[in-house]
């Protein structure tokens, strides 16, 4: 089975994941305490009113009829209203969603490019005073909540240093004229770079400690093989090992990290927001949630577990195409 | 060849691993010759100290091991050069190669080796044909098409068949015998002077390894490599081997031609080791194996190492050490087919022909008193599967 033909089982595979998630993510809403009639209505309303909205939105019909619907209009990207912000659910994620993202996606690249290349000198000084030092920080970044960091940053560089902004992110995209100061893109850029620095450093942290103590004990177990002893008897260099017998072998369990650590990356993505006041899915949520709008907080549930599907797939194939075993052994 | 300098000489090679229950004397003073061409095999339990030996050589021994004494010549340059310093340390001689010069000049090309385990020894994520074009570009002075040239050319030539296919695949598509092929088409194909084969078939099937050893053999005469050849086998050395070392606890205990090795055994280790070997030629009730398991070489016994096993021990054996040297004349007074020829001219007429000179390291063939020495007492360890090897034994008789 080739490479495609595995890219394309691996993404039908994730149409009845995601089918699970809708459905979880729906009946608990379905199952949870409150009703949303009642609180577009507020306090004491008519059963005439009632009965209204409930035709209105279909309320009156069984569970798994709603349920259905929710699923049809879902794949024409209709989420329904917000009850709280008066506006489609999808608008509100499109608007949110790329926040997030940028979020996620500055604080990863931050992890994997400080975290293989501490892994792999870890590794190669194994048991010198360098492999002493990034355990120890490797060690202190997991057990630190990402939040604290974020208020350390804060208070450190933001407030007592004052050379880092903490709220009011600049958007890369966001137009030239809206940005004090800022004559072009590339200033735009560079004042989001400055704004992403400090929520990158928060949420990353706990990703890079865990993907230093990966890279490090999986480049230790690879450099052990008999294949990096063989590439040695045959004259190859060690840097040479490093680079290109090792590397790749040792990637497999970061990727398989890298996956995993999507979900906990999406909740550190909450607090983080919360913190530094970003408007991205994270907040959203939470809003959602303290005010019962029901329609936003299964949208926003969807799409985090969506984000987590994809993420997954990325991971599989991925993995599929640094170790050629992968895609053969399925075929078996 | 018997004038000029040998290939390889091994002297008096000893390497530890500093371990926390204490030092590992895994080769304990070995010393062997290589001629050009030469198969020359390297015998002995597990934990003998064979494949240490052979990846000393190289300098391929990782931590915790280390190289302590001793030197290794190849065509006249020092790969291992050990001395001791004024205040006793350990250290690498002026002559000795850097591992600059190692990498380069030595590992792979001039000397290469073959691992034991093929299923470990390539490397998962690149294909076949890619990591032996690497080597060969790496240690020929070709460029990357004719390394791929000759890369197929060796895989055809170890009989993998549709090389240019199989080229391009990977290692996991191919079977453990198939993967061995190509870690021999990979030695070869780099052109050394010298193989080191590291217990090559052990983890193949008998069939395969009869493939393979006939492989080598027409391998070896076309391109005229020398051999190292590593194996607990006695019936792959007598396949293939021109000369022997038969390794006990880290140290060479006999040192013969193979034909003198098989026909003129002296050591009671190898005469147990061979008698422990079904042979077609020979009907016997049950095989006779060797009693007791080899002790550890953190503290090796005292005089000859191998007493606490020996059929033919006495107390001499536990307090001096044997010398590894000719056997003198008329001390084997349970040697076998002596043909009367003083076995120290013997030695020296085969050194003359180029031929191993028979060695054994043994007090029965020393004047230290064997003959009026007591017979010792089986010791505790070898007690319980020495009576039974006794008890087998009455049982034949019968």
């Amino acid at each position: 089975m080739g490479r495609a033909q595995y890219t394309i089982r691996r993404i039908l595979q994730a149409v009845p994941v995601l089918l699970g998630v809708a459905a979880i993510t729906y009946f608990l809403m379905e199952a949870m305490p409150g009703d949303p009639v009642s609180i577009m209505l507020g306090p004491s309303p008519s059963a005439a009113q009632a009965e209204a909205i409930r035709a209105k939105y279909g309320l009156n019909r069984p569970v798994w009829v709603r349920f259905l619907n929710y699923l049809i209009d879902a794949v024409r990207l209709d989420l329904g209203q917000s009850i709280y912000y008066k506006v489609p659910v999808t608008r509100k994620i499109a608007e949110r969603l790329p926040v997030t993202l940028l979020l996620l996606a500055s604080s990863f690249t931050f992890a994997i490019l400080t975290a293989v290349p501490l892994g792999i000198i870890s590794a190669k000084r194994r048991n010198k005073p360098t492999d002493h030092v990034s355990r120890v920080v490797a060690l202190l970044g997991v057990s630190t909540p990402s939040f604290w960091i974020g208020l350390m940053l804060i208070i450190v560089f933001a407030y007592r240093l004052d050379v880092l902004p903490a709220t009011n992110l600049i958007l890369p995209w966001a137009p030239v004229g809206s940005v004090d100061g800022a004559d072009s893109r590339v200033d735009v850029l560079a004042a989001a770079g400055r704004h992403l620095l400090l929520p990158t450093l928060s949420l990353g942290t706990l990703q890079m400690a865990a993907l230093t103590r990966i890279e490090r004990s999986s480049m230790l177990e690879v450099l052990g093989q008999e294949y990096v002893k063989l590439a040695r008897a045959y004259g190859v260099s060690e840097f040479t090992i490093l680079r290109k017998h090792a590397f790749r072998n040792a990637q497999l369990p970061l990727i398989t990290l890298l996956g995993l650590q999507l979900t906990s990356a999406i909740g550190g993505a909450v607090l983080t927001e919360t913190v530094f006041s970003i408007n991205g899915m994270g907040r959203l949520i939470i809003t959602a949630i303290n005010n019962q709008d029901f329609a936003l907080v299964t949208g926003t549930t969807l799409v985090f577990g969506f984000v987590f599907v994809v993420g997954v797939i990325v991971t599989d194939l991925s993995y599929a195409y640094v170790d050629p075993r992968v895609t053969f052994e399925e075929a078996e | 060849m018997s004038q000029s300098e040998p290939l390889l000489r091994v002297e008096n090679l000893k390497t530890q691993f500093f371990t926390e229950e204490g030092t590992v004397r895994a080769v304990d003073g070995v010393s062997f010759e290589v001629g050009e061409g030469e198969l020359v095999g390297l015998v002995g339990e597990s934990g003998a100290g064979k494949s240490v030996a052979a990846q000393s050589i190289m300098r391929l021994v990782e931590e915790p091991g280390r190289i302590v004494d001793g030197t290794v010549t190849y065509k006249g340059r020092t790969l291992v050069d050990i001395e001791r310093g004024p205040d006793g340390d350990l250290r690498e001689s002026e002559a000795m190669l850097s591992r600059r010069e190692m990498r380069t000049d030595i590992r792979g090309t001039e000397i290469a080796i073959i691992f034991q385990d093929p299923m470990e020894s390539l490397n998962p994520v690149f294909t076949v044909g890619g990591q032996v074009r690497e080597f060969i570009e790496l240690n020929r002075d070709v460029s990357g098409a004719e390394a791929e040239e000759i890369a197929i050319d060796m895989l055809r030539e170890v009989g993998i068949p549709e090389p240019v296919k199989r080229y391009d695949e990977y290692p996991h598509q191919f079977s453990g015998g198939m993967r061995q092929r190509v870690l021999i088409a990979m030695a070869l194909a780099c052109e050394p002077s010298l193989i080191i084969a590291d217990e090559p078939t052990t983890a193949l099937d008998v069939t395969v390894e009869g493939q393979i050893l006939d492989l080598v053999d027409d391998l070896q005469e076309k391109y005229d490599t020398a051999f190292v050849w590593v194996t607990h086998d006695m019936g792959v050395v007598a396949e293939i081997c021109d000369s022997v070392n038969v390794m006990y606890l880290g140290e060479v205990i006999e040192q013969a031609d193979v034909d003198d090795l098989f026909h003129d055994t002296k050591h009671p280790y190898t005469r147990a080791l061979l008698r422990s070997i079904p042979r077609p030629d020979r009907t016997v009730e049950s095989l006779d194996p060797i009693g007791g398991v080899m002790p550890e070489a953190i503290n090796p016994p005292s005089g000859c190492r191998f007493h606490t096993r020996c059929p033919d021990a006495r107390e001499v054996c536990r307090e001096v050490h044997p010398t590894h040297a000719p056997p003198e004349e008329g001390a084997d007074a349970a040697g076998a087919g002596n043909d009367g020829a003083r076995p120290a001219d013997a030695a020296r007429a085969a050194e003359a022909d180029g031929r191993q000179p028979h060695l054994v390291s043994c007090v029965k063939y020393e004047s230290v008193g064997y003959e009026h020495s007591e017979s010792l007492e089986a010791e505790a360890t070898g007690a319980f599967a020495g009576g039974l090897a006794e008890m087998r034994g009455g049982e034949r008789d019968e």
